[in-house]
């Protein structure tokens, strides 16, 4: 009995071992399948990113159909893959790796549009970099982390092209840009001297409030400190306590809402007084979120928001305006989240890349990155302005930055701020 | 395969031409090495149908990482398994792993420039240490690491040694997460992780991103010397030792079984195991990042253990290829593929867990034993208690056929073994008494 049972085992592991196999060890049949070219999309379809993600998705499909599904002579299709999983909803380490396979792996793709988040591109752009066939293109719509572009942390941005050439380009702004904006307006705008930046110590908040702080120093402000508060504690009080002996007269919440940022503001609000007393910056972690715009204690802070909300790029008009009422007629909704258009032009300078390609993942790369880059003309781009991506760099020339005003519980457009 | 059927009262041992103690790296070999030639001549041949269908349903990735997972639950399993020492915080030693190999595989300490036989040019700052050494540091950091927090527990049993296991699963986590301005070294870079890190290099050869199937090799490498080291010890004095502690602690003790040494080791020797997965999975990533060592994979691991079979080797390895296949490939697969054919928008994935208990808790009712359960477990579940025999009666005892010949599988299988004129046949926990009483 017990043999037999090892025996079964063995015959088991066996098996599913053996009918394990696949992929691709040589990168599979080498065709192109046609004229037909494959884009993924690599964003997290599930947890608490799900509905930007889906408005993204729908919002790049409907773009597509009305270019007709076509850039150039070559036709274009979406295929979309998940990197998270419904165990952490959230984006997954081991599910980003194994997409990054997988893009490499379907030969008829030929870019990837996509990721959300940075720490996800940061392990799928080596590898798509190594792709012998490419280096195989990667086009985001919401990566904010410097690191990916320009020199940030030691090593970055090289680090993440291990062959030298570079292959990862955005279509919005850095987080430096933000921190960098806010810092100037708060200076400039509201005359503050003294600042507590506190961050939420994620990558996101982290790199935000680094930027945030250096900009503030350039601009005459004593920074007081930067320090991270903990998502998970109760109440902030003995922190706002020992930042009042230092009498800021502004404090800037480098993170996102998610992490606890209700009871932060209110504990800032209890300890160091209302916010015209104290001014509060935060940024754009913090915008959309109606809890914290109904919070009494959170009345006239200040946010700023990388690129342009929905209902400005409305305003603004063209052909995202268009895209935007398009959309609403289609899916009986405005986009879940302003990261939608940002997808849409993402895809713009992906199509862009394929049309002046011969057709591979090396053509589609080089038209990036090679000689003039890609420019999207003001008349045909999302966003609403000319857009054109640096070939040195892959980072995007439109460098939009709003400063919103929480006002009677709206967010309420205050101005925009031009970052040079 | 050479199997006999039964044809005596007396069930006689299967007639194969291979000595006993090389029939299991046999077999693994060949089922290793099933997979490793499939893979590498038949699929890339097939059409891109059949590419297409091992793509969606078992891509090498998906069996990598399951690999993972199994030398982690082989682990899990010295110290549940063997030693029946619940531990709720084994992913605590994955994290160590997997950190050692993102302090010593990457250009993260930027400050230094110390390049061993590591992959990347030599001028890249940072500690670059060869795969191979990265993976025995590893293996000493953690059974370092499985010591210090095994000593705690020493003096707690059952639900508080429980606990205070859940709580060091907690604390190491919690530390790299926080752990970028320790009195201002970065230790762990915080939510940011450390990517990437180094491929896997011999010598002047480096493995790419897209040598999936040498990397499989490696895995299932790593993966039989832990299964090697498992059964092994199980054998041996210390398996023994172990197993005598998990059936009755107190009359090991009183045996003369030194239970502190004992359940230390048992620590060190699954942490191993953990270190082992940690820098494999690294690896297998091209990265740390610590979000993932979470409370929910500590509560994985010790699924695939039950559910595989408590101590018995194979069983682990069997839970956790399955499991882990179901988390990263089947059930989304599943999914996608019931709602194009039915037209459906349900999410399969977010059930994962609901299935999981439901799997749990019927086996428990069903088949506490596991699937494919230790000969030693399936006697002591099956078996009334002796309190409870001597309460109810004796005529309370059922007659169970297949218990006699799972008692009489072991007996044979002890001759087998002591046959070669081992001096094993004594218990062994019997010299060790005699020794120290």
């Amino acid at each position: 009995m017990y043999r037999s049972a090892r025996f079964v085992a063995m015959v088991a592991v066996a098996g599913l071992a053996a009918s394990a196999c696949g992929g691709s060890a040589s990168g599979g049949a080498d065709e192109t399948a046609g004229d037909t070219l494959v884009v993924g999309v690599d964003l997290p379809l599930q947890g608490a990113s799900k509905d930007a993600s889906e408005a993204t998705v729908n919002a790049m499909k409907l773009y597509l159909e009305q270019v007709g599904g076509k850039a150039g002579k070559y036709k274009v299709e979406l295929k979309v893959y998940d990197d998270s999983t419904a165990a952490k909803g959230a984006w997954d380490d081991a599910t980003c790796a194994k997409n990054a396979q997988d893009h490499v792996a379907n030969a008829s793709e030929v870019a990837v549009m996509g990721t959300y988040n940075s720490g996800c591109a940061k392990l799928e752009v080596p590898v798509l970099n190594a792709d012998p066939k490419g280096p195989m293109l990667m086009v985001s719509h919401a990566n904010t982390n410097p690191g990916l572009t320009k020199a940030w942390d030691p090593g970055e941005p090289e680090k993440y092209f291990p062959n030298g050439k570079r292959n990862y380009a955005r279509v919005i702004a850095t987080d430096d840009y933000q921190g960098a904006a806010g810092a100037q307006f708060v200076a400039k705008d509201l005359g503050v001297k003294k600042c507590y930046v506190l961050n939420d110590n994620q990558t996101y908040g982290q790199g935000v409030a680094k930027a945030f702080a250096e900009e503030a120093e350039k601009q005459g402000i004593t920074v007081l400190g930067n320090e991270p508060w903990d998502a998970k504690q109760p109440n902030y009080t003995a922190l706002f306590t020992s930042i009042k002996a230092k009498k800021p007269d502004c404090v800037f919440l480098g993170g996102i809402f998610d992490n606890n940022g209700g009871q932060l503001i209110k504990d800032k609000v209890k300890v160091l007084g209302d916010n015209e007393k104290v001014k509060v910056l935060a940024p754009d972690g913090f915008t959309g979120y109606p809890e914290f715009d109904e919070l009494a204690q959170a009345q006239g802070s200040y946010m700023t928001f990388m690129g342009l909300a929905s209902e400005s790029l409305r305003e603004q008009g063209g052909m995202g305006a268009k895209l935007l009422d398009a959309y609403k007629k289609k899916y009986g909704e405005d986009p879940a989240s302003n990261y939608a258009l940002y997808g849409v032009e993402a895809l713009q300078v992906i199509l862009s890349a394929i049309e002046k390609s011969d057709g591979t993942r090396k053509g589609v790369r080089d038209a990036v990155f090679e000689g003039e880059g890609i420019t999207i003309p003001a008349d045909e781009s999302a966003v609403g302005k000319e857009m054109s991506v640096s070939p040195e760099t892959g980072d995007v020339n439109v460098i939009d930055v709003s400063v919103l005003h929480l006002e009677s519980k709206t967010e309420k457009f205050h101005k925009s701020w031009p970052v040079g | 395969m050479g199997y006999e059927t039964k044809t005596g009262a007396a069930r006689r041992r299967p007639a194969l031409p291979v000595a006993h103690h090389l029939r299991w790296p046999l077999g693994f070999t060949a089922a290793a090495a099933t997979v490793f030639l499939a893979y590498y001549y038949l699929v890339p041949g097939l059409g891109p149908d059949g590419q297409q269908f091992f793509q969606t349903w078992l891509p090498l990735t998906s069996v990598n990482e399951a690999l993972v997972w199994v030398i982690c639950a082989l682990g899990l399993n010295i110290v549940v398994g063997y030693a029946g020492l619940l531990d709720l915080g084994f992913v605590a030693f994955w994290a160590l792993g997997g950190y050692t190999a993102g302090w010593l595989m990457s250009g993260f300490f930027h400050q230094v420039n110390i390049h061993v036989f590591g992959g990347g040019l030599p001028t890249l700052p940072g500690i670059h240490f060869n795969f191979w050494f990265v993976l025995l540091i590893g293996a000493a950091f953690c059974a370092l690491w499985g010591v210090i927090i095994g000593a705690p527990t020493l003096r707690l049993k059952s639900d508080y040694l429980a606990l205070v296991t859940l709580g060091f699963g907690e604390i190491i986590p919690q530390v790299f997460v926080n752990g970028e301005d320790i009195g201002g070294f970065n230790l762990s870079n915080g939510t940011k992780g450390i990517t990437p890190v180094d491929p896997i290099s011999f010598g002047p050869v480096e493995l790419g991103p897209f040598d999936l199937v040498w990397k499989y090799l490696i895995f299932v490498g790593i993966a039989a010397l832990v299964m090697f080291i498992s059964l092994r010890l199980r054998e041996g004095r210390l398996g023994r030792a172990w197993l005598a502690i998990r059936e009755d602690e107190l009359a090991a003790g009183m045996m003369g079984v030194p239970l502190m040494r004992t359940k230390l080791s048992a620590y060190a020797v699954g942490a191993v195991a953990g270190g082992l997965a940690g820098v494999a999975f690294a690896t297998h990533v091209g990265g740390v990042l610590p979000d993932r060592f979470n409370f929910s994979i500590s509560i994985t691991l010790l699924a695939m253990v039950v559910l595989g079979g408590m101590g018995n080797v194979w069983g682990v390895t069997l839970g956790a290829l399955v499991l882990a296949w179901i988390n990263s490939t089947g059930l989304p697969q599943f999914g996608n593929t019931f709602n194009e054919s039915f037209g459906t928008d349900i999410n399969f994935p977010s059930y994962n867990y609901l299935l999981f208990g439901g799997i749990l808790v019927l086996m428990m009712i069903f088949r506490r034993e596991g699937i494919l359960p230790e000969a030693r477990t399936k006697l002591v579940l099956r078996e009334p208690s002796r309190t409870e025999r001597e309460a109810l009666g004796a005529d309370m005892e059922e007659s169970a056929p297949e218990l006699d010949e799972a008692l009489e599988a072991e007996d044979a299988e002890r001759e087998a073994v002591a046959a070669p004129g081992t001096e094993d046949t004594e218990d062994g926990l019997g010299e060790k008494a005699g020794s120290t009483v």
